[in-house]
Formats: structure tokens, sequence, C-alpha cells
């Protein structure tokens, strides 16, 4: 490998050393990090306040440089004044990018103490980009090794901590074998490790790199962070790597990021919306950005793209790109879809596989693409970056807000890609046992949606059950959001299952009844939580819509997605529904009845006329609950004999003594669509408007014609739900309006 | 076998009382939280004050999951215990979580307590304050249930509905 360009002969002007003051004045006036502050002509106190700043920190900057060479006795309070200088504007508006020249030579060659050189490293925070030479720079005067094996590391860790900000890699991934030959010191390992990670491309694979490793593992043990480079070999090419390497074991790297955190965020707080440059490029999105973006987030892009600075080198760059067939096309160029069209087979991922997430285009290309490499990287990305941001399982980490918003776009994406991410499935399993309910709830609610198609009693342990606990014991409004989110992951599966069956055909017996038995079980576990909530809430109605809207999507899985199940809902969900004191929950409960019948009779006719071959059909017992039910439902509506006729265990038959204690007047007609409690407004309003002057509510004159014009008003007052339930399975009505035979019984 | 603990009066309020046992700073502040605990490091109660305590509805055991001591203080209280109480009165709380690095007990011998005493287990993580409120939300549902303030659910019933997910 050869270094495109030396070092040694930096283009930046600093070089000169007498003119330190006129060069950062020039780059004070020129391409500034904060044009606002510059432009302006009012002289504000801030503005005098930052120039003030902005010269002391020339002043510190040209003291460091010249005090490498200079062999004079370094005064204390002079070096003090300085670093003061350096640090304050590092945590305020982050380093101008000449700086890091200065400061990363100063550091790496030992001139001054290890204090010093942790401070300096410590504030080399960058205001927008830090400029590839820098490291270049920072990593030869590494290999000479003057500076100590502290200092060493914590270079290290600021390298992967700020490798988002560096503008071009070409260059740091021609050094790829010099930072291999750092594999060999113990300390540095596993940072060097990282950092290689990083910068790994398919070519840079070698075997002797692997046999390398393998050597190295054999001497300190599997080692994660060796187990995840070798990993990562594999992936690129699995016919060198022929060790076998545990499937998708949780290996990470550990956080480096400790000294800069919370600096790097309130510079990015700071300095967000105050220039194009500082701010991060988004490849052909027009997503808003969110104000408190963690700034090692997926969602920095280098700015170098947008840069009109140096737009001639990326002209030459680019240029060199599209013209050779031999190199990757790097996915910050990628504009448009066309684009991503043409280079398809020659493109290369970031080193920061985040970056994907809020990308369409790679969103696309990951969709169709088969290399397993991209899923691992994602993979272990993402499954570090939840585990340690996670703020109700890592106390230390107060960023509730931005771990909200990456919830949000993994949740995003997975819609995108219509599938869950592994690394989101096994973090849901560790931390639900552990979560309070409240922090981040939609977000995490909406990530269990997508849990993948799987048999049931394998992740019960792991997510219905946790869920169920804390189900139970938490408030009205996070048992409604689970009940939503349970009812998407049944959507989820049921989509996903009859894609499986289309693909599955040979196989269709084993294949079906798994599938048929994973639902069958996700509703019977919602029935019985749902039976359940109804109890602890006291039958409220805001819960009951949401019951119902669950069995909405269950009682039409047979007509719409053609899964042979059909499950009505418990009857702790039926009768509080069928008595409720709203018409909202018996409109939507009398639509979902029809459907149900809807199903039944499809079923029925598809058996008789034996077009297919059937391999289920429902059972007796199916169509007898339902019988059930629908007698209940008559009786309650419309014919006044539910307290007779119900039959079921848990209904509503009572004897006649028990009723006559009630004191309601003929209690065998006075039960159905007028008097019932959720319908009694209704009737009301009907009877003011054909009776006008009437004040005596006389009940008994809605019958005969009368009783059709108020079907009519009810129908017209919305109740779609009602007129379907009622024209298809009451007898008389649908006589009279279809002349079809709709019995009540099926 | 003793006698149901009790402890000193505390002024009435509508919401039944609770005993916290278990010793830790964050655990003083979730006690502040449900409004009418009483705090007890460990158990036995004294029993100078027997005749003032109100009947308990529900113990809760914390156990900080940093702290092997905790656990061993938490068995050996529990032998105090009635065994009335285990009929669904009885929870454990475990804190600390949200540190994993400085775990000292496993979260499998928590759930095998949890198992033998037939009650369930909860974790939280108490130092944040957030998190607090919530868990403290979550003890005061459990409470009213093991109260009887909620018809149609009883302690027994329900802490067999929190462990049913267990035995199958």
């Amino acid at each position: 490998m050869q270094r495109r360009r030396s070092s040694k002969t930096p283009k930046q002007p600093l070089s000169i050393p007498n003119k330190s003051q006129t060069d950062l004045s020039a780059w004070r006036k020129g391409g500034k990090i904060d044009p606002e502050k510059s432009v302006q002509n009012n002289q504000s106190a801030d503005d005098q306040k930052c120039e003030s700043q902005e010269g002391s920190l020339e002043q510190a900057l040209s003291y460091f440089q010249k005090a490498q060479d200079s062999v004079a006795p370094k005064k204390k309070s002079v070096e003090q004044e300085h670093l003061d200088a350096v640090e304050s504007t590092a945590l305020e508006q982050g380093l101008p990018p000449e700086g890091f020249e200065i400061l990363l030579k100063v550091v790496l060659s030992g001139t001054f103490a290890d204090t010093v050189n942790t401070r300096l490293l410590k504030s080399l925070i960058p205001a927008s980009v830090i400029p590839e030479n820098s490291v270049v720079t920072a990593v030869s005067w590494l290999c000479v090794g003057k500076c100590s094996s502290n200092i060493q590391l914590l270079f290290l860790k600021w390298l992967i901590t700020m490798f988002d900000f560096i503008d071009h890699k070409e260059q740091l991934n021609a050094l790829y074998g010099f930072f291999f030959s750092f594999l060999q010191d113990e300390k540095l390992c596993p940072y060097v490790c990282h950092v290689l990670y990083l910068l790994t491309r398919k070519e840079n694979v070698r075997p002797f790199r692997i046999r390398t490793l393998l050597d190295l593992q054999a001497k300190m043990g599997m080692q994660s962070h060796l187990q995840a480079l070798l990993s990562l070999y594999k992936l690129f090419c699995p016919e060198q790597v022929t060790i076998t390497l545990p499937g998708r074991m949780k290996t990470y790297f550990k956080n480096s990021e400790g000294p800069w955190k919370a600096a790097i965020t309130a510079v990015r707080q700071r300095n967000q919306g105050s220039s194009p440059l500082s701010q991060a490029v988004f490849l052909g999105t027009s997503q808003p950005q969110s104000r408190k973006r963690k700034w090692n987030a997926q969602l920095v892009i280098p700015a170098s793209s947008a840069s009109t600075k140096h737009l001639d080198e990326d002209r030459e760059k680019s240029c060199f790109y599209l013209c050779s067939p031999n190199e990757s096309f790097p996915v910050e160029q990628l504009q448009t879809f066309p684009q991503l069209l043409q280079n398809i087979h020659r493109l290369e991922f970031p080193s920061q596989m985040g970056s994907v997430l809020t990308n369409p285009l790679l969103l696309h290309y990951m969709n169709c693409v088969k290399d397993e490499s991209i899923y691992l990287r994602l993979y272990y990305w993402m499954g570090q970056r939840l585990q340690e941001e996670c703020p109700w399982c890592v106390v230390d980490n107060p960023y509730e807000e931005e771990f909200r918003s990456f919830l949000e776009t993994v949740y995003k994406a997975e819609c995108f890609l219509q599938e869950g991410f592994s690394a989101c499935e096994e973090f849901l399993y560790k931390t639900l046992p552990l979560w309070d309910g409240i922090c981040c709830r939609s977000e995490f609610l909406r990530l269990v949606s997508w849990i993948p198609l799987s048999s049931f009693s394998d992740i019960k342990p792991y997510l219905f059950d946790p869920l169920a606990q804390l189900f139970f014991t938490s408030s009205i409004y996070f048992k409604c959001s689970v009940l939503e989110s349970l009812k998407e992951l049944l959507q989820n599966w049921l989509i996903r299952s009859v894609i499986q069956m289309d693909l599955e055909i040979s196989s269709v017996n084993t294949t079906l009844s798994g599938l048929v038995n994973t639902v069958a079980e996700l509703v019977h576990f919602v029935g019985w939580i749902s039976t359940v909530a109804m109890r602890l809430e006291n039958n409220s109605t805001f819960l009951l819509y949401f019951i119902l809207d669950f069995y909405g999507t269950v009682c039409d899985i047979y007509l719409k997605y053609n899964l042979p199940l059909l499950i009505m809902p418990p009857a702790g969900v039926f009768y509080p529904a069928l008595l409720s004191m709203d018409s909202v929950n018996l409109n939507q409960l009398c639509y979902i009845m029809y459907r149900y019948r809807a199903n039944l009779v499809a079923a029925k006719e598809n058996e008789l006329s034996k077009k297919k071959i059937l391999q289920f059909k429902f059972s007796n017992r199916t169509y007898q609950e339902y019988n059930q039910y629908i007698i209940a439902m008559v009786g309650c509506l419309w014919t006044s004999s539910a307290f007779q006729k119900d039959t079921h265990p848990q209904g509503l038959c009572m004897d006649d003594k028990l009723l006559s204690k009630s004191a309601v007047k003929e209690v065998k007609s006075s039960f159905n669509i007028v008097y019932h409690p959720a319908m009694m407004g209704y009737s009301v309003k009907f009877l003011q408007q054909i009776c006008p002057g009437d004040t005596a509510l006389n009940f008994k004159l809605i019958k005969g014609k009368k009783w059709d014009w108020y079907l009519e008003y009810l129908y017209s007052r919305g109740l779609r739900g009602l007129k379907a339930f009622i024209e298809s399975s009451i007898s008389r009505v649908s006589q009279a309006a279809r002349s079809k035979a709709g019995n009540a019984d099926v | 076998l003793t006698a149901p603990p009790r402890q000193g009066q505390c002024p009435t309020l509508s919401i039944p009382p609770v005993l916290p046992v278990g010793a830790s700073g964050p655990l003083v502040k979730l006690a502040n939280l449900l409004s009418r605990s009483h705090l007890a490091t460990s158990l036995p109660l004294p029993s100078e004050r027997d005749h003032l305590r109100p009947r308990m509805d529900l113990v809760v055991f914390m156990i900080d999951i940093k702290s092997k001591y905790s656990l061993k203080n938490v068995e050996t209280s529990l032998a105090y215990v009635d065994a009335s109480f285990f009929l669904g009165k009885v929870c454990f709380l475990v804190t600390g979580v949200g540190r994993v690095n400085a775990c000292s007990i496993e979260t499998n011998a928590v759930r095998k307590l949890g198992e033998t005493y037939c009650s369930p287990v909860l974790f939280c993580e108490l130092e944040l304050e957030g998190i607090r409120a919530a868990t403290a939300q979550r003890l005061v549902r459990m409470l009213r249930i093991c109260a009887g303030l909620v018809p149609g659910v009883s302690a027994l019933s329900f802490v067999s509905l929190m462990r049913k997910s267990d035995d199958d």
C-alpha cells in the first residue's frame, strides 16, 4: 500500500511559522465554521466575546506549534492559559479543522507531559469535520512511538469516537497495515480491532492477516474483539476463513466514547442550524432533523460531498471512481435511484452501518442483495447501540430523547423492509423483563409488532410472559397500547404466513398447521389478557374499544388471509361488549359478529362444494360457539328473549323468579334495541321526532311500521355494524330486504 | 411461624398499608412515594409496637442485585412471614438492574426464590426518578387488589395470573 499523499507536505498554510496570526485569521474570514458570526456587522457582545475567544485560540495554537520545536523550558502558567483556551473553545464551539493537525502532532510527539496530552486529546472536538491529513500525521507520529502508551490508547479511543467526522477515509484505509501491526500490543489490541473493524473493506482481507488473527486468538484465547474482526473477514471472504465461529454471538466492542460524550452532545446542540457544513447531509431524503441528535448516531454522514470548498478535489475523486471499473462506489455520492441502479454491482457500504437506516436507497439495496456481511455488520452495530444506550438498563445514560428517536428510526426502517431486525428482537427479549412500562413506551411497543413469526412456545417465556406481568400491573393506557401493538403483530404474522404458504407449497401440511397453531396461540393469549383486563379496569369502555379492534382483525382471518382459523372472542369480552353502555362498542361487536358469519358461511360453502380438497375444516364446536353467541345477541337486540334462551355457562340466563325481582314491567319484552342501555339515547331522540309535542316517552309506540322507521333512523346515525348484523342475521329483515334466506342459526 | 407482622400507625388515608423490607437509599425514596408504607430493614419487626400496627396487605421484599447481603437478608426474613401471606400478598422487587456490570446475584437465583415462595418478581432501577414513580404506581395497583378493593379479583387469583405463564 502506498500513501497517495505524503503527510510531510501539508497543503494548509500553517506550516509557515511566523505567519500564524494571519493564517488563522484567513481561516476566520474565509471558509468559516460560523459564517453568521463573522458576517454580521453589528458588534454584539457575543461577537466580541467570540472574537476574543478565537484570538486566544489562535494564540494557543501558535504556542503549541512553536513549543514542539523549541527547547526552552516551558512556563507552567503560559501552558495552563493556552490549555484553558483550547478547552473552552472546544467545549463551546468545537475546534476548527486546521487546529487538529497541530494539536495531534503535539500530543503524539510527546512534547508535553501526559497530563497536558490527556487534556488536549479530551478537547479534540470538531466543530464540523476533521481533515484526514491530520489523522494520517497523527498515525505516523503514533508509529514513531514517542508518546506514552496511555496516550496511544486514548488516541485510539478518540479515533474510534470521532471516526464519522473524518472527511475522507481513503488514506486511512491505505494505512490499514500500520494499524494491523499494532495488534501485537496487548493493551491496544481491543481498540485497534475496533478501528480495523471500521476500516475493513473486502480488499483488506488477506491470508496473512487471517493467520495473524488466528495466532493471536491461540495466544490470548477467544476474545470478543478478535472474534468480531474474524467474523467480518469471514463474511467478506468466507472461503479464506475456514474456522467455525459461533453464529450470532453478542460480541461487541467496549464503549470508547466516555470522555467525549457529553462535550460532543453540547457542541452539536449549540451548532445545530448554524451552517450547512455543520449539519449532516441526508442523501435524497427530506427528513427533518431532530434537534438533539446524538453526535455519533447513524444519521451523521460526512459533509464532504456537500462542501463547496473541496468541490474540485471531489470532482477529481468522483471522476476517478466512476471511471475505474475495479473501484467500488462510495455510498456518500449516492444521490438518486438511477445512480443506485447503475452502480448496484459495486456499491460499498459505509463504515458505520447505521447510516443505512435513514437512507431509503441503501435500504432498497439491502433488500435485494444477498450479502450476509451487511446484515452481520448491521446486527453488531445495532445490538451494541441498543444495549449501551437503553435508558433503563444503563443508569448513567441520560439521553432518553435520543434513544427514543433512535428506536423510531429503527422502526421506520423495519416498516420499509417489512421485517424485523434480529438485533432488535434480542434487545426486546433482554430488556422487556427490566422495563418499567413508561420509558420510551410507544416506540418500544411498536418494535414488538415486528417480532418475526416463529413458534409461540419458543418466544413465550421471553416475550409474552414478561409482557403479561407488566400488562396486569400497569395503567389502562399501557394496556391499550399493548393491545394495539399485539394487533399489529398479528397482522404482520398473518401477512408473513400468507407469503410463507405461497413459497412452501410442497410441505404445506406441516407448515400450515405450525402457522395456524402459532397464530391461534397468540389470539388465545390476547383473549386471556383481555378478559383479565376488563375485570381489572371495571369494564372500561376505552379498553373495550381496543379489544374489539383486535377482534376486528381476528374475525376476518379466513377470508382475508386464507388461513383456516376462526376464534370467537371469550365470554369475558363478548358479554361486557353486548351489555356495554355505549353504542360504539355495541356497533363494533355487531360488525364483528357479522364478519364471523360471513367467514363461517364461506367455509361451509367451500366444504360443501368440494372444490378444493381441504386439509382443515372448522369443527362443530366452532359453529356451536358461534350459535350460542348469536342466540344471546339476537335475544338482547331483537326478541327480548336473551334471559330465557341463552345457554352459555357464563351467559345471561336467569330464571323468572330472579327476573321478577328487578321490578321491570313486562320483563319478557323489555330488552331489545329500543330498551338496551346503549340505545336508549337513540330511541328517546326518535320518539321526540315522531311525537314532537309528547313529553311522556311511550316506547311501546315503536312497533310495526314505526319499528322499521326506527331501524332506518339508527342506520342513519352511522350504526353500520348494527345494520350489517341485523340484515344478515335476522330472518324477517333479510327476507323483507333482500328475499334471501338468512337464518339466525347457521 | 409468628403472627402476621404489624407496625406503627400512620395517619389514615384510603390506601391500605404496604411493608417494603430491605435496606438501601433509593428504597427510602420509593417508600416515600408509597404514602402509607412502613419501611423495615429486616424481619421480624420489633414486638413493642405490635398492638399499634394495622393489618398489612402487601409485603414487598427488596433485593439489591448488586449485593449478596441483601439476598441473604431477605431469605432470613422470609422465615418470619406467616404462611397466609404467601397467598398473593408477598412480592419481590429486584432493584439495581441499571448497572448490569455490577450484578453480583444472578437473576436466575431470584426467579427461583420467587417460584419457591409462589410470589411474583418485579425488576426495576430505583435510581432513576421516572422508573421509581412508575414502579410505585405498579405496586399501588397490586396493593389495591391485595386489599380487596377491586371487585372480582382476589390476591390469590391475581398472583396466579402473574405466575400462570411460568407454570405452563
